[in-house]
């Protein structure tokens, strides 16, 4: 393409069985103040990825 | 719905609904802008493109429309439910603080209450509340908060002792975080931190004058030079460990970029600046008026930061580290903090609150740790004001990025849990098209 670049694509998760609440509280992680969800991780992703490197 | 913007001289448009993001052109931006009207080739913007420039970029638009990652319909919501489930607890271990910090929403540490420190006894069944409430929650987060949670440091490490012996016999994982000014802050402490916390948030606001004017002792003295000293030997000690240095910017240093640069120029690599949250009287508060200059702040802390991660000066500044390439489901974009329903506050007196925020607030007690007393009605009624219950942020474009807002901002400045405090709302929306214009130059997805 030559005037559009994709940068990321899709990446809000809709898939039924999300939402499982282990990842941490967006208000704890550092500001107190703030609401920002979305530098939060994925929980699940991160287990995921610990095994599939481990593998 | 696509937001289309201009940051650090580039255009860059975001698929709402699917979280695509897209590097572009100034054409291809146009014509994404215009909605679906009908385009006219000899007017302005569009006459100084070819025609077959404009069918190409138009060719391309609807290459990614039929990939459903551009103008992707908003779908059906996994509408959160409350299921009483608790996960996180805001440990309000001390109603005492060595500072006065001049914009304080707890008065000075005390929370309009005595000053005192939580008991043993009630930090333990504070524990005891969360396992009992958690249900099959493996993470479990307790925050050590104040006032100032150092002036009752041995409570803080009797609780973990006592809920790192309970973590086998449960299957549960606590993350301690703890939220200090680090003026009393001393090598025990800090070798404790780093064994045992999680996350360390140390307030620094910036520049020595900045700070000073703002964060005095309890007698009214300068607090920035012990500070400073005692964050940087933590610094040192603390490695690859999760910690923050968080600033507050008010009205007095709407130039904040400055001191995000200076706490960097210090030695920290893990920074936060938070706007300040002021009744719209205080000297210190920030106005819809500051907001074009405050943005434009975000901007210039952007193009440095850039340049900076290329040198031994790398450093993270919290809100540009929004992760466009995956972050958290729908499900937490929706609930956000969790405030008053998976995320609770608990006073010295065991009293619980939704958050930090409403310690103190009589309206607002849910229950008590130490009685086992628990009111489900408020923790229901927080459950329910999630994402999908306020419109204004349902027609928003950054809704996914902070899920609504604040919920003590909008109870403490709108009067209505449903209703967006809008002055953070510009600014979030500006540190989101930084966080990713910047992912987009340094290519790091």
């Amino acid at each position: 393409m030559k005037h559009i670049k994709v940068i990321a694509k899709s990446t809000i998760c809709r898939e039924q069985g999300t939402g499982c609440g282990e990842c941490q509280s967006s208000c704890q992680s550092a500001c107190k103040t703030s609401c920002t969800v979305g530098n939060q991780s994925c929980e699940q992703k991160k287990i995921n990825n610990v095994f599939k490197e481990s593998k | 719905m696509v937001h289309t913007f201009k940051c650090l001289d580039r255009f860059f448009a975001l698929d709402v609904e699917s979280g695509s993001v897209f590097e572009i052109d100034e054409l291809t931006k146009e014509l994404i802008d215009l909605q679906g009207a009908p385009l006219d080739n000899a007017k302005e913007p569009f006459s100084c493109y070819s025609k077959k420039e404009i069918e190409d970029a138009q060719g391309e638009i609807q290459e990614l429309i039929d990939q459903k990652i551009l103008f992707t319909p908003e779908g059906k919501h996994n509408e959160p439910k409350y299921n009483g489930i608790v996960k996180a607890l805001c440990l309000n271990i001390s109603h005492n603080c060595s500072l006065r910090c001049e914009y304080c929403f707890a008065d000075g540490g005390s929370y309009n209450d005595k000053r005192r420190n939580m008991d043993k006894s009630v930090a333990f069944a504070a524990i005891d509340f969360l396992i009992a409430r958690s249900g099959s929650r493996r993470n479990l987060e307790v925050d050590f908060f104040g006032g100032e949670p150092l002036l009752n440091i041995d409570v803080v490490k009797a609780t973990v002792e006592y809920a790192r012996n309970k973590e086998k016999q449960f299957n549960k994982n606590f993350r301690f975080t703890i939220t200090t000014n680090a003026y009393k802050l001393d090598d025990d402490d800090i070798d404790f931190f780093n064994r045992e916390m999680y996350n360390v948030v140390l307030s620094i606001d910036g520049r020595k004058e900045v700070h000073n004017r703002v964060r005095k002792t309890a007698n009214g003295e300068d607090s920035f030079d012990i500070i400073l000293n005692n964050a940087r030997r933590f610094r040192e000690k603390r490695g690859d460990k999760q910690y923050y240095i968080r600033g507050t910017f008010t009205a007095l240093n709407k130039d904040f970029s400055i001191d995000a640069l200076y706490l960097n120029d210090m030695g920290f690599d893990q920074i936060s600046l938070e706007p300040v949250v002021l009744p719209s009287s205080h000297r210190l508060a920030i106005h819809e008026e500051d907001v074009p200059e405050l943005v434009e702040q975000y901007e210039i802390l952007a193009r440095e930061y850039i340049e900076r991660r290329k040198t031994d000066k790398w450093f993270n500044f919290f809100h540009f580290m929004i992760d466009i390439a995956g972050g958290p489901c729908e499900t937490k974009r929706l609930v956000g903090c969790g405030a008053g329903n998976e995320y609770l506050a608990v006073a010295p007196n065991g009293n619980i609150y939704p958050c930090h925020q409403f310690d103190g607030k009589s309206d607002y007690i849910i229950g008590n740790v130490v009685s086992g007393e628990f009111d489900d009605t408020l923790p229901k009624k927080f459950a329910c004001a999630n994402l999908t219950t306020k419109p204004e942020c349902l027609k928003c474009w950054a809704k996914y990025y902070c899920s609504g807002g604040c919920a003590a901002n909008s109870v403490n400045f709108c009067g209505d849990i449903n209703k967006p405090y809008t002055i953070t709302c510009a600014l979030m929306k500006k540190r989101v098209e930084c966080a990713i214009a910047i992912k987009a130059i340094e290519g790091n997805l």
